[in-house]
């Protein structure tokens, strides 16, 4: 199974790729993750790789992603071309403004990226953020849209060892207010469907 | 020497770095010293993870050059030492790689430099592989972090066995990417013999022409030792062949069993010096070969001279007879636009959703990050004036960008401070200043500003202090006294060493006091002589929000976006809006606001 995660520096895109390939190993199933690192942390574009079963590369080609999560709108239309026709895309409804809209040089349009996913995605929006926010931080609406993949059908990772590579992969102080994140994005996909 | 069996065997998921590092500790390095630089820096960083019982001694060197030396003294004394650094930072490390070439080690040296094809994080997308060729040092080129974890652990034992550095380099896509990588559970043990005294450990012209001629000699034994290597290996059969170097192996390997391609593959994992029979070997199987390799041809200069030496003649597709484009990175979808060429047949029909045109998403200053007031403050103050900015490498090169726009040069580490001094020299007229970093300045500042001193030429340079080396993800430096071993030592103070190194005019203070700031940026460029001005103020990853600003009865004149360009403030419905998630309460925007429109929440 081959999975983006799109996102701006800082939104936790990592944390969120570590979670998926950690419960993929739980399950038995070998994971590669390509990561962005560096520069492009300071409020760029990060893309996240996630590829589970038997594959040497750790990098999905244009077109073969069987789900696409995205921790803000933009960056989801922008790695649109990655998924397969037809895939999954569940956008995060929040939108992070780059600094060259601000300054008006090109408009960040939301209406019409939503709609361009729309057409070419079998497309989910959450508003993670606000999700995270009332589960106890914002920080966690990365795990919100893994809670909500999950409650889609559309992972294929137990719960039980999603939960475990979440308790891997975080601080033991912040492992309750994620399983409630977790819980939350499963709920809002249940109402989603 | 012996082994002990002290862990059991594990299967995780591991990033390419982490492999790197945990190869090391499995095969008993005691020493491991380096310099941060994308895309190398978690190597070090991921041995002082599994270094819970401190038995090896970590260190962030002062630069590459400092750390690899060190690395060469543990290795004097035969134990296993490693050094890691990125492409660019053995640029500074190669005159003592040079030399230890020659020299020789004794207890294994495993030299880390991690290329960025791209370049995605890096000024140049130069290809350490030369390196291996230029200082006769054998190199070693991972295809994922599994092989990463393997030729880590190989590369001590072979350094030992010929008496020589090994360069491990890996490329960003297996450093920044991870696989479920199994590791036997064993610490090489080991006592050290011990620094023996020798006339071979101090380079004279004698001992280096003696060495170069055994060197020659060994050379040829290496690349028949490579010949049978696992890293080294020909796969699959079929008329046609691909020869594919490092990470590119992974993907043309995808592509064949995607595809079901009938083709001889070969994959070159330890490239210098090449493994002329294995090449000889591949040639005769087929009758023609593709060559995929990112950064240079050296795979492809490599086949082309074992088909000289060997009478072979086979045609070569790749960079050298422009089949297969010179530079960047070699992806699934460009390494199979050339295989479908090679082969004559399309694979896959172009059936991809079309992308949208978006606006860009570059990299900026952070909201609240201190730079910006710095920038800010130079640039105020030089308004109008003719002034020259050379800038460096670190975050601060996110200056260049719009609106502040001032980063005007960057070349390397430690140049913006001798680049300025040039300028002077060439316009006498132009008020120059160089802006550098913390931990740029203990790498390699202080020297060109000791040259400005020597030499008089009036620059005017700017410490950037923000406690920390942010961009590679805030590693400590001399200036916080902390260490990779958990101790503290003594800060070296920067304003201390710009006054011993006898500047006449040095001045530390806050940058988000703009009215100050600015005065003393006007004072430093009327100075006759050298200045420096060290602004501190702390990373925000350092510290907690200070506040939250807002805006109240805005006019929409959009001043503070066009002067400062904080990602936290945006546009909405006319007026400006300041993102309360983003806001860092560093208040720079209150004092750009002409109209009094910005405030602290809930103070007004």
């Amino acid at each position: 199974m081959n999975i983006i995660i799109s996102g701006v520096g800082g939104q936790g895109t990592i944390l969120a790729s570590k979670i998926l390939a950690a419960g993929a190993v739980l399950d038995g199933k070998n994971a590669r993750t390509g990561e962005t690192i560096g520069m492009s942390q300071r409020g760029g574009c990060v893309v996240s790789h996630v590829r589970t079963g038997n594959v040497h590369s750790a990098y999905i080609p244009a077109g073969k992603a069987d789900l696409l999560l995205s921790f803000e709108l933009c960056e989801g239309a922008r790695n649109l071309p990655l998924l397969k026709k037809g895939g999954q895309a569940i956008i995060n409804m929040a939108t992070v403004m780059p600094v060259s809209a601000t300054l008006g040089k090109t408009a960040y349009d939301a209406a019409k990226m939503k709609e361009y996913i729309v057409q070419n995605s079998h497309a989910y929006f959450v508003d993670a953020d606000n999700i995270a926010r009332e589960c106890g931080s914002i920080k966690a609406a990365n795990i919100v849209l893994i809670g909500a993949a999950f409650g889609l059908g559309a992972l294929d990772i137990s719960r039980e060892n999603l939960i475990q590579a979440i308790r891997d992969n975080v601080k033991a102080k912040f492992f309750d207010l994620n399983v409630k994140a977790f819980d939350a994005g499963v709920k809002a996909a249940k109402e989603l469907k | 020497m012996w082994m002990t069996e002290r862990m059991v065997t594990l299967k995780e998921v591991l990033l390419g770095n982490m492999a790197i590092a945990l190869g090391a500790v499995h095969a008993g390095v005691k020493v491991v010293c380096g310099y941060p630089g994308t895309p190398s820096t978690e190597v070090l960083e991921s041995v002082v993870h599994y270094n819970r019982d401190g038995r090896i001694n970590v260190e962030w060197s002062t630069n590459e050059k400092a750390a690899l030396e060190i690395a060469a003294g543990v290795s004097y004394c035969g134990a296993r030492s490693m050094v890691t650094m990125k492409q660019v930072g053995l640029n500074v490390a190669s005159d003592p790689l040079m030399s230890l070439g020659v020299i020789g080690t004794k207890g294994g040296m495993v030299v880390v430099v991690a290329d960025d094809p791209g370049p995605i994080s890096s000024q140049t997308e130069q290809d350490t592989r030369h390196f291996g060729k230029y200082a006769n040092i054998p190199v070693l080129d991972p295809s994922s972090p599994e092989e990463a974890y393997e030729m880590a652990k190989y590369a001590f034992n072979l350094s030992e066995m010929l008496h020589l550095p090994v360069i491990l380099r890996p490329t960003t896509k297996v450093c920044h990417s991870s696989g479920t990588v199994e590791t036997a559970g064993s610490i090489y043990e080991y006592q050290p013999e011990g620094f023996i005294k020798d006339p071979k450990w101090v380079i004279f012209p004698p001992l280096s022409y003696k060495r170069h001629l055994e060197i020659e000699k060994q050379q040829q034994e290496i690349s028949d030792l490579f010949d049978h290597v696992p890293f080294n290996r020909i796969e699959g059969n079929g008329k046609c062949g691909i020869a594919a170097g490092g990470v590119t192996y992974a993907i043309v390997k995808d592509i064949i069993d995607a595809f079901r391609l009938e083709v001889t593959l070969l994959k070159a994992g330890a490239v210098f010096p090449p493994p002329n029979g294995l090449y000889e070997e591949f040639l005769k199987r087929v009758d023609k070969v593709l060559v995929l390799e990112e950064l240079d041809p050296v795979i492809e200069e490599q086949l082309y001279h074992v088909q000289a030496a060997k009478d072979i003649r086979r045609p070569v597709y790749g960079k050298l007879n422009g089949f297969v484009f010179p530079a960047g990175e070699i992806k699934f979808d460009n390494a199979l636009k050339a295989i479908e060429d090679f082969l004559g047949m399309k694979l896959e029909s172009d059936s991809a959703i079309p992308p949208m045109e978006l606006p860009m998403r570059a990299p900026v200053l952070c909201a609240g990050c201190p730079h910006r007031a710095s920038f800010y403050a130079v640039k105020k103050a030089m308004q109008g004036k003719n002034a020259v900015f050379c800038g460096d490498i670190g975050c601060y090169t996110l200056g260049n960008g719009k609106p502040l726009e001032m980063t005007d040069t960057c070349l390397c580490m430690g140049a913006g401070i001798t680049i300025a001094q040039g300028i002077k020299k060439a316009q006498p007229d132009t008020y120059a200043f160089a802006f550098i970093g913390d931990s740029t300045f203990f790498a390699s500042g202080m020297t060109g500003l000791a040259n400005a001193v020597y030499n008089q030429t009036d620059i005017n340079v700017i410490i950037l202090d923000n406690s920390t080396t942010a961009m590679t993800g805030h590693q400590p430096h001399p200036g916080t006294g902390k260490t990779m071993m958990g101790t503290t030592s003594q800060k070296i103070d920067i304003y201390s060493v710009a006054r011993a190194l006898n500047v006449g005019f040095v001045e530390r203070l806050n940058p988000f006091d703009l009215k100050k700031s600015v005065e003393t940026v006007k004072n430093a460029a009327e100075y006759k002589g050298i200045s420096v001005i060290i602004f501190e103020a702390p990373c925000i990853a350092l510290i907690r929000p200070q506040a939250v600003y807002t805006t109240r009865n805005c006019t929409g004149c959009r001043k503070c976006i066009r002067e400062i360009g904080c990602p936290a403030m945006s546009v909405a419905n006319g007026t400006v809006e300041i993102n309360d998630a983003l806001c860092y309460g560093c208040g720079l925007c209150m004092n750009v606001c002409p109209t009094n429109s910005i405030c602290q929440e809930g103070r007004l």
